[in-house]
């Protein structure tokens, strides 16, 4: 199946929705973390499943070490949310949630876990409230997600998919990074959605693009 | 006389919203701007007297757009407008002149009740 | 409301039968629902429960941590999740296999959902406890066998230590880990003396028994981040994290005379045994990890051309001697 290409509009509107849904992810983490978050322009791409490493390691930076964290949801939409945490990570987030000393590894895997659900909830959820506001939805327009795991820990950004385990050919990626400056501290929250996602994406962003 | 209002916001979707929002009888003349550095040039060229911001923007964001204002005296009504709704970011910009604060997405009702507030409608 | 209403009483008896544990919290921690799972697992009947602090009746809770759990499920109107992986347990249940067993207690996955009436502004948590035990044990199981069979594959069957491919391996790792964090360390490669003889003296069992022997005194000696193994027939490599060169030649030294004030005693019979070696450290203008390995067995080889049982360090100046004299 060849996918065509979302048009400038579509993609202007898709990276205004996603802009709104990631507002509110990014005011969840501050209110969590108790500091000032600084929210980089969406970006959207239309990926083969087989461009993922490369792209990811792109967004993300070649060579920095990373972890990721997955998260599934499903109903109205499906698809998992990456979250990618920069290298200190999980130190500067002990920091911020009043951690005293050194974490333990399961105390340190349970942070990324809980900021990564908080991510994806917000911002999934977002995009939600926009879709309700602003389209037609047939059947219920609602999320449910399953529990986050940790995919890996301290690897390049290369290595955090691998092609040949995925069974759709091309993705939705959304990507947008949270940093919080003096404690350096960076998340990338990526959503990858398959074929029939995309499809049913392009429809809402053209009734959001209609609405206006 | 026809208020000159400047929609600066990087996204096209965005702009077409905020205008869509706008009271439909309001009086006024509108120019877009897509970056800070087209915001600027438009308030220079008195395109500007109450202006839509958007803070999170390529080239030149939003709060970069507030500080040029003020070293230039501020000569315009800035009502942001964004998605990054976090607390922090709503007190920063009131403290570097903002007048009012206004959560994407646009409400018709929120931006009117501001409007109002601060005399900008009549 | 939405289509498909379940009628009340039949969500009620689902609810009390399924064998899940479904109790909901209001913004006080107070508890408002609390189905037979929960009845029969933790011993306190729902009408105790209802209206009851959930602290007060499970005092060893962990109550900040979970006091913040709730509230960001409230605040940020967000699922949360709490896995056995991070947390084996919620609450300290017996598990439901007392035959057959296997675990200590129950091992829970939990969701915590927020819950109103009006979807916006939750007041209160739903949160639901999973018993994941069976997936725990046969999990922690695989995991254990999985350590085993990749400690096995690291190891050298005769001594037990680290075999070479496992050596290689580290050395590699914190060659690179040097290179980019900084700090130092160093490897010594050492070598049983006149090993041949040994074995056409007093047999291969004899042998044997050496090769298991110094490998033993070795690895007593060791600290914790330092590694040994069988880097060949009868050569092992030493490596020797946050170690600078005089700091290996000190310990080297130790080692290598300690070897050779204690003979082997096989069978009644006392061998004697002595160890040349090599040392180096490492350096930023070393391309490779291999390199290293290089250099140790210049620095050993000039040992044995020295006169074996002794220490020598890697200079460049030693690779005049290697290239001049036959391998030995």
């Amino acid at each position: 199946m060849t996918l065509a290409a979302l048009t400038n509009d579509q993609r202007d509107a898709l990276q205004e929705l996603t802009n709104i849904a990631m507002g509110q992810a990014g005011s969840s983490l501050a209110t969590l973390l108790d500091a000032f978050v600084d929210l980089s322009v969406p970006r959207i791409r239309v990926v083969e499943v087989v461009e993922l490493p490369a792209t990811l390691s792109d967004l993300v930076g070649k060579n920095n070490l990373v972890s990721a964290v997955r998260q599934s949801f499903q109903g109205y939409l499906r698809g998992e949310a990456i979250i990618i945490f920069g290298e200190p990570g999980t130190h500067a987030l002990a920091d911020l949630m009043g951690y005293e000393g050194e974490l333990a590894e399961s105390g340190q895997a349970e942070l990324l876990l809980d900021v990564a659900n908080v991510l994806s909830g917000a911002c999934l959820g977002g995009m939600m409230e926009q879709i309700r506001n602003f389209t037609e939805t047939h059947g219920p327009a609602e999320l449910s997600f399953s529990m986050p795991s940790i995919m890996v820990r301290d690897v390049p950004a290369a290595q955090i998919i691998d092609p040949q385990k995925v069974q759709w050919t091309h993705s939705l990626l959304l990507e947008v990074n949270f940093t919080i400056k003096d404690r350096n501290f960076v998340a990338h929250l990526t959503m990858l959605m398959p074929e029939d996602g995309i499809e049913k994406i392009r429809g809402i962003v053209d009734e959001f693009i209609a609405a206006f | 006389m026809t208020l000159p209002i400047l929609v600066v916001d990087d996204s096209a979707m965005a702009r077409k919203m905020l205008i869509k929002s706008l009271p439909p009888d309001w009086d006024v003349s509108i120019s877009q701007a897509a970056n800070g550095i087209e915001a600027m040039v438009a308030y220079r060229e008195g395109k500007a007297a109450v202006m839509f911001l958007d803070l999170n923007m390529p080239e030149m964001d939003g709060y970069q757009v507030l500080e040029a204002l003020r070293q230039e005296d501020m000569n315009s009504m800035v009502i942001v407008v964004s998605a990054d709704i976090q607390p922090i970011a709503q007190e920063r910009v009131m403290s570097m002149g903002a007048i009012a604060f206004v959560k994407k997405p646009i409400s018709f009702d929120a931006l009117n009740s501001v409007l109002k507030q601060y005399g900008v409608m009549i | 409301m939405s289509e498909g209403v379940i009628p009340f009483s039949l969500a009620e008896n689902v609810l009390k039968r399924i064998d899940v544990g479904i109790f909901v919290l209001n913004k006080n921690f107070e508890v408002q629902l609390w189905n037979n799972f929960m009845v029969h697992h933790s011993g306190h009947q729902a009408k105790d429960m209802l209206g009851k602090n959930l602290f007060d009746a499970f005092p060893d809770l962990p109550k900040p941590w979970f006091t913040k759990k709730v509230n960001t499920v409230i605040m940020l109107n967000n699922f949360a999740f709490i896995s056995w992986e991070n947390r084996p347990f919620l609450f300290r249940f017996a598990h439901n296999r007392p035959i057959t067993g296997g675990a200590d207690h129950m091992y829970q996955n939990c969701m915590l959902m927020p819950v109103s009436n009006d979807s916006s502004k939750p007041e209160s948590v739903c949160v639901v406890i999973f018993d994941v035990t069976d997936t725990a044990i046969a999990t922690t199981m695989l995991k254990d066998a999985m350590e085993r069979i990749a400690d096995i594959s690291n190891r050298d069957g005769l001594t037990g230590i680290y075999n070479r491919r496992y050596l290689e391996t580290r050395l590699e790792s914190e060659f690179d880990r040097t290179r980019r964090y900084g700090g130092t360390f160093s490897m010594i490669l050492f070598d049983l003396d006149f090993f041949k003889k040994v074995n056409d003296t007093y047999g291969h069992l004899a042998g044997d028994k050496v090769l298991v022997e110094v490998a033993r005194r070795m690895s007593d000696q060791l600290r914790t981040t330092d590694v040994v193994g069988r880097y060949g027939g009868e050569e092992f490599a030493l490596i020797l994290p946050e170690t600078p060169i005089e700091g290996a030649r000190v310990f080297g030294d130790r080692l290598r005379e300690m070897i050779e004030l204690e003979p082997v005693i096989y069978d009644n019979t006392t061998i004697p045994v002595t160890v040349s070696m090599g040392a180096t450290e490492y350096s930023a203008d070393l391309a490779s990890y291999d390199k290293l390995i290089l250099q140790s067995d210049v620095a050993l080889y000039a040992s044995k051309a020295g006169g074996r049982n002794c220490l020598t360090c890697y200079s460049p100046e030693l690779e005049t001697i290697a290239a001049s004299g036959a391998k030995h």
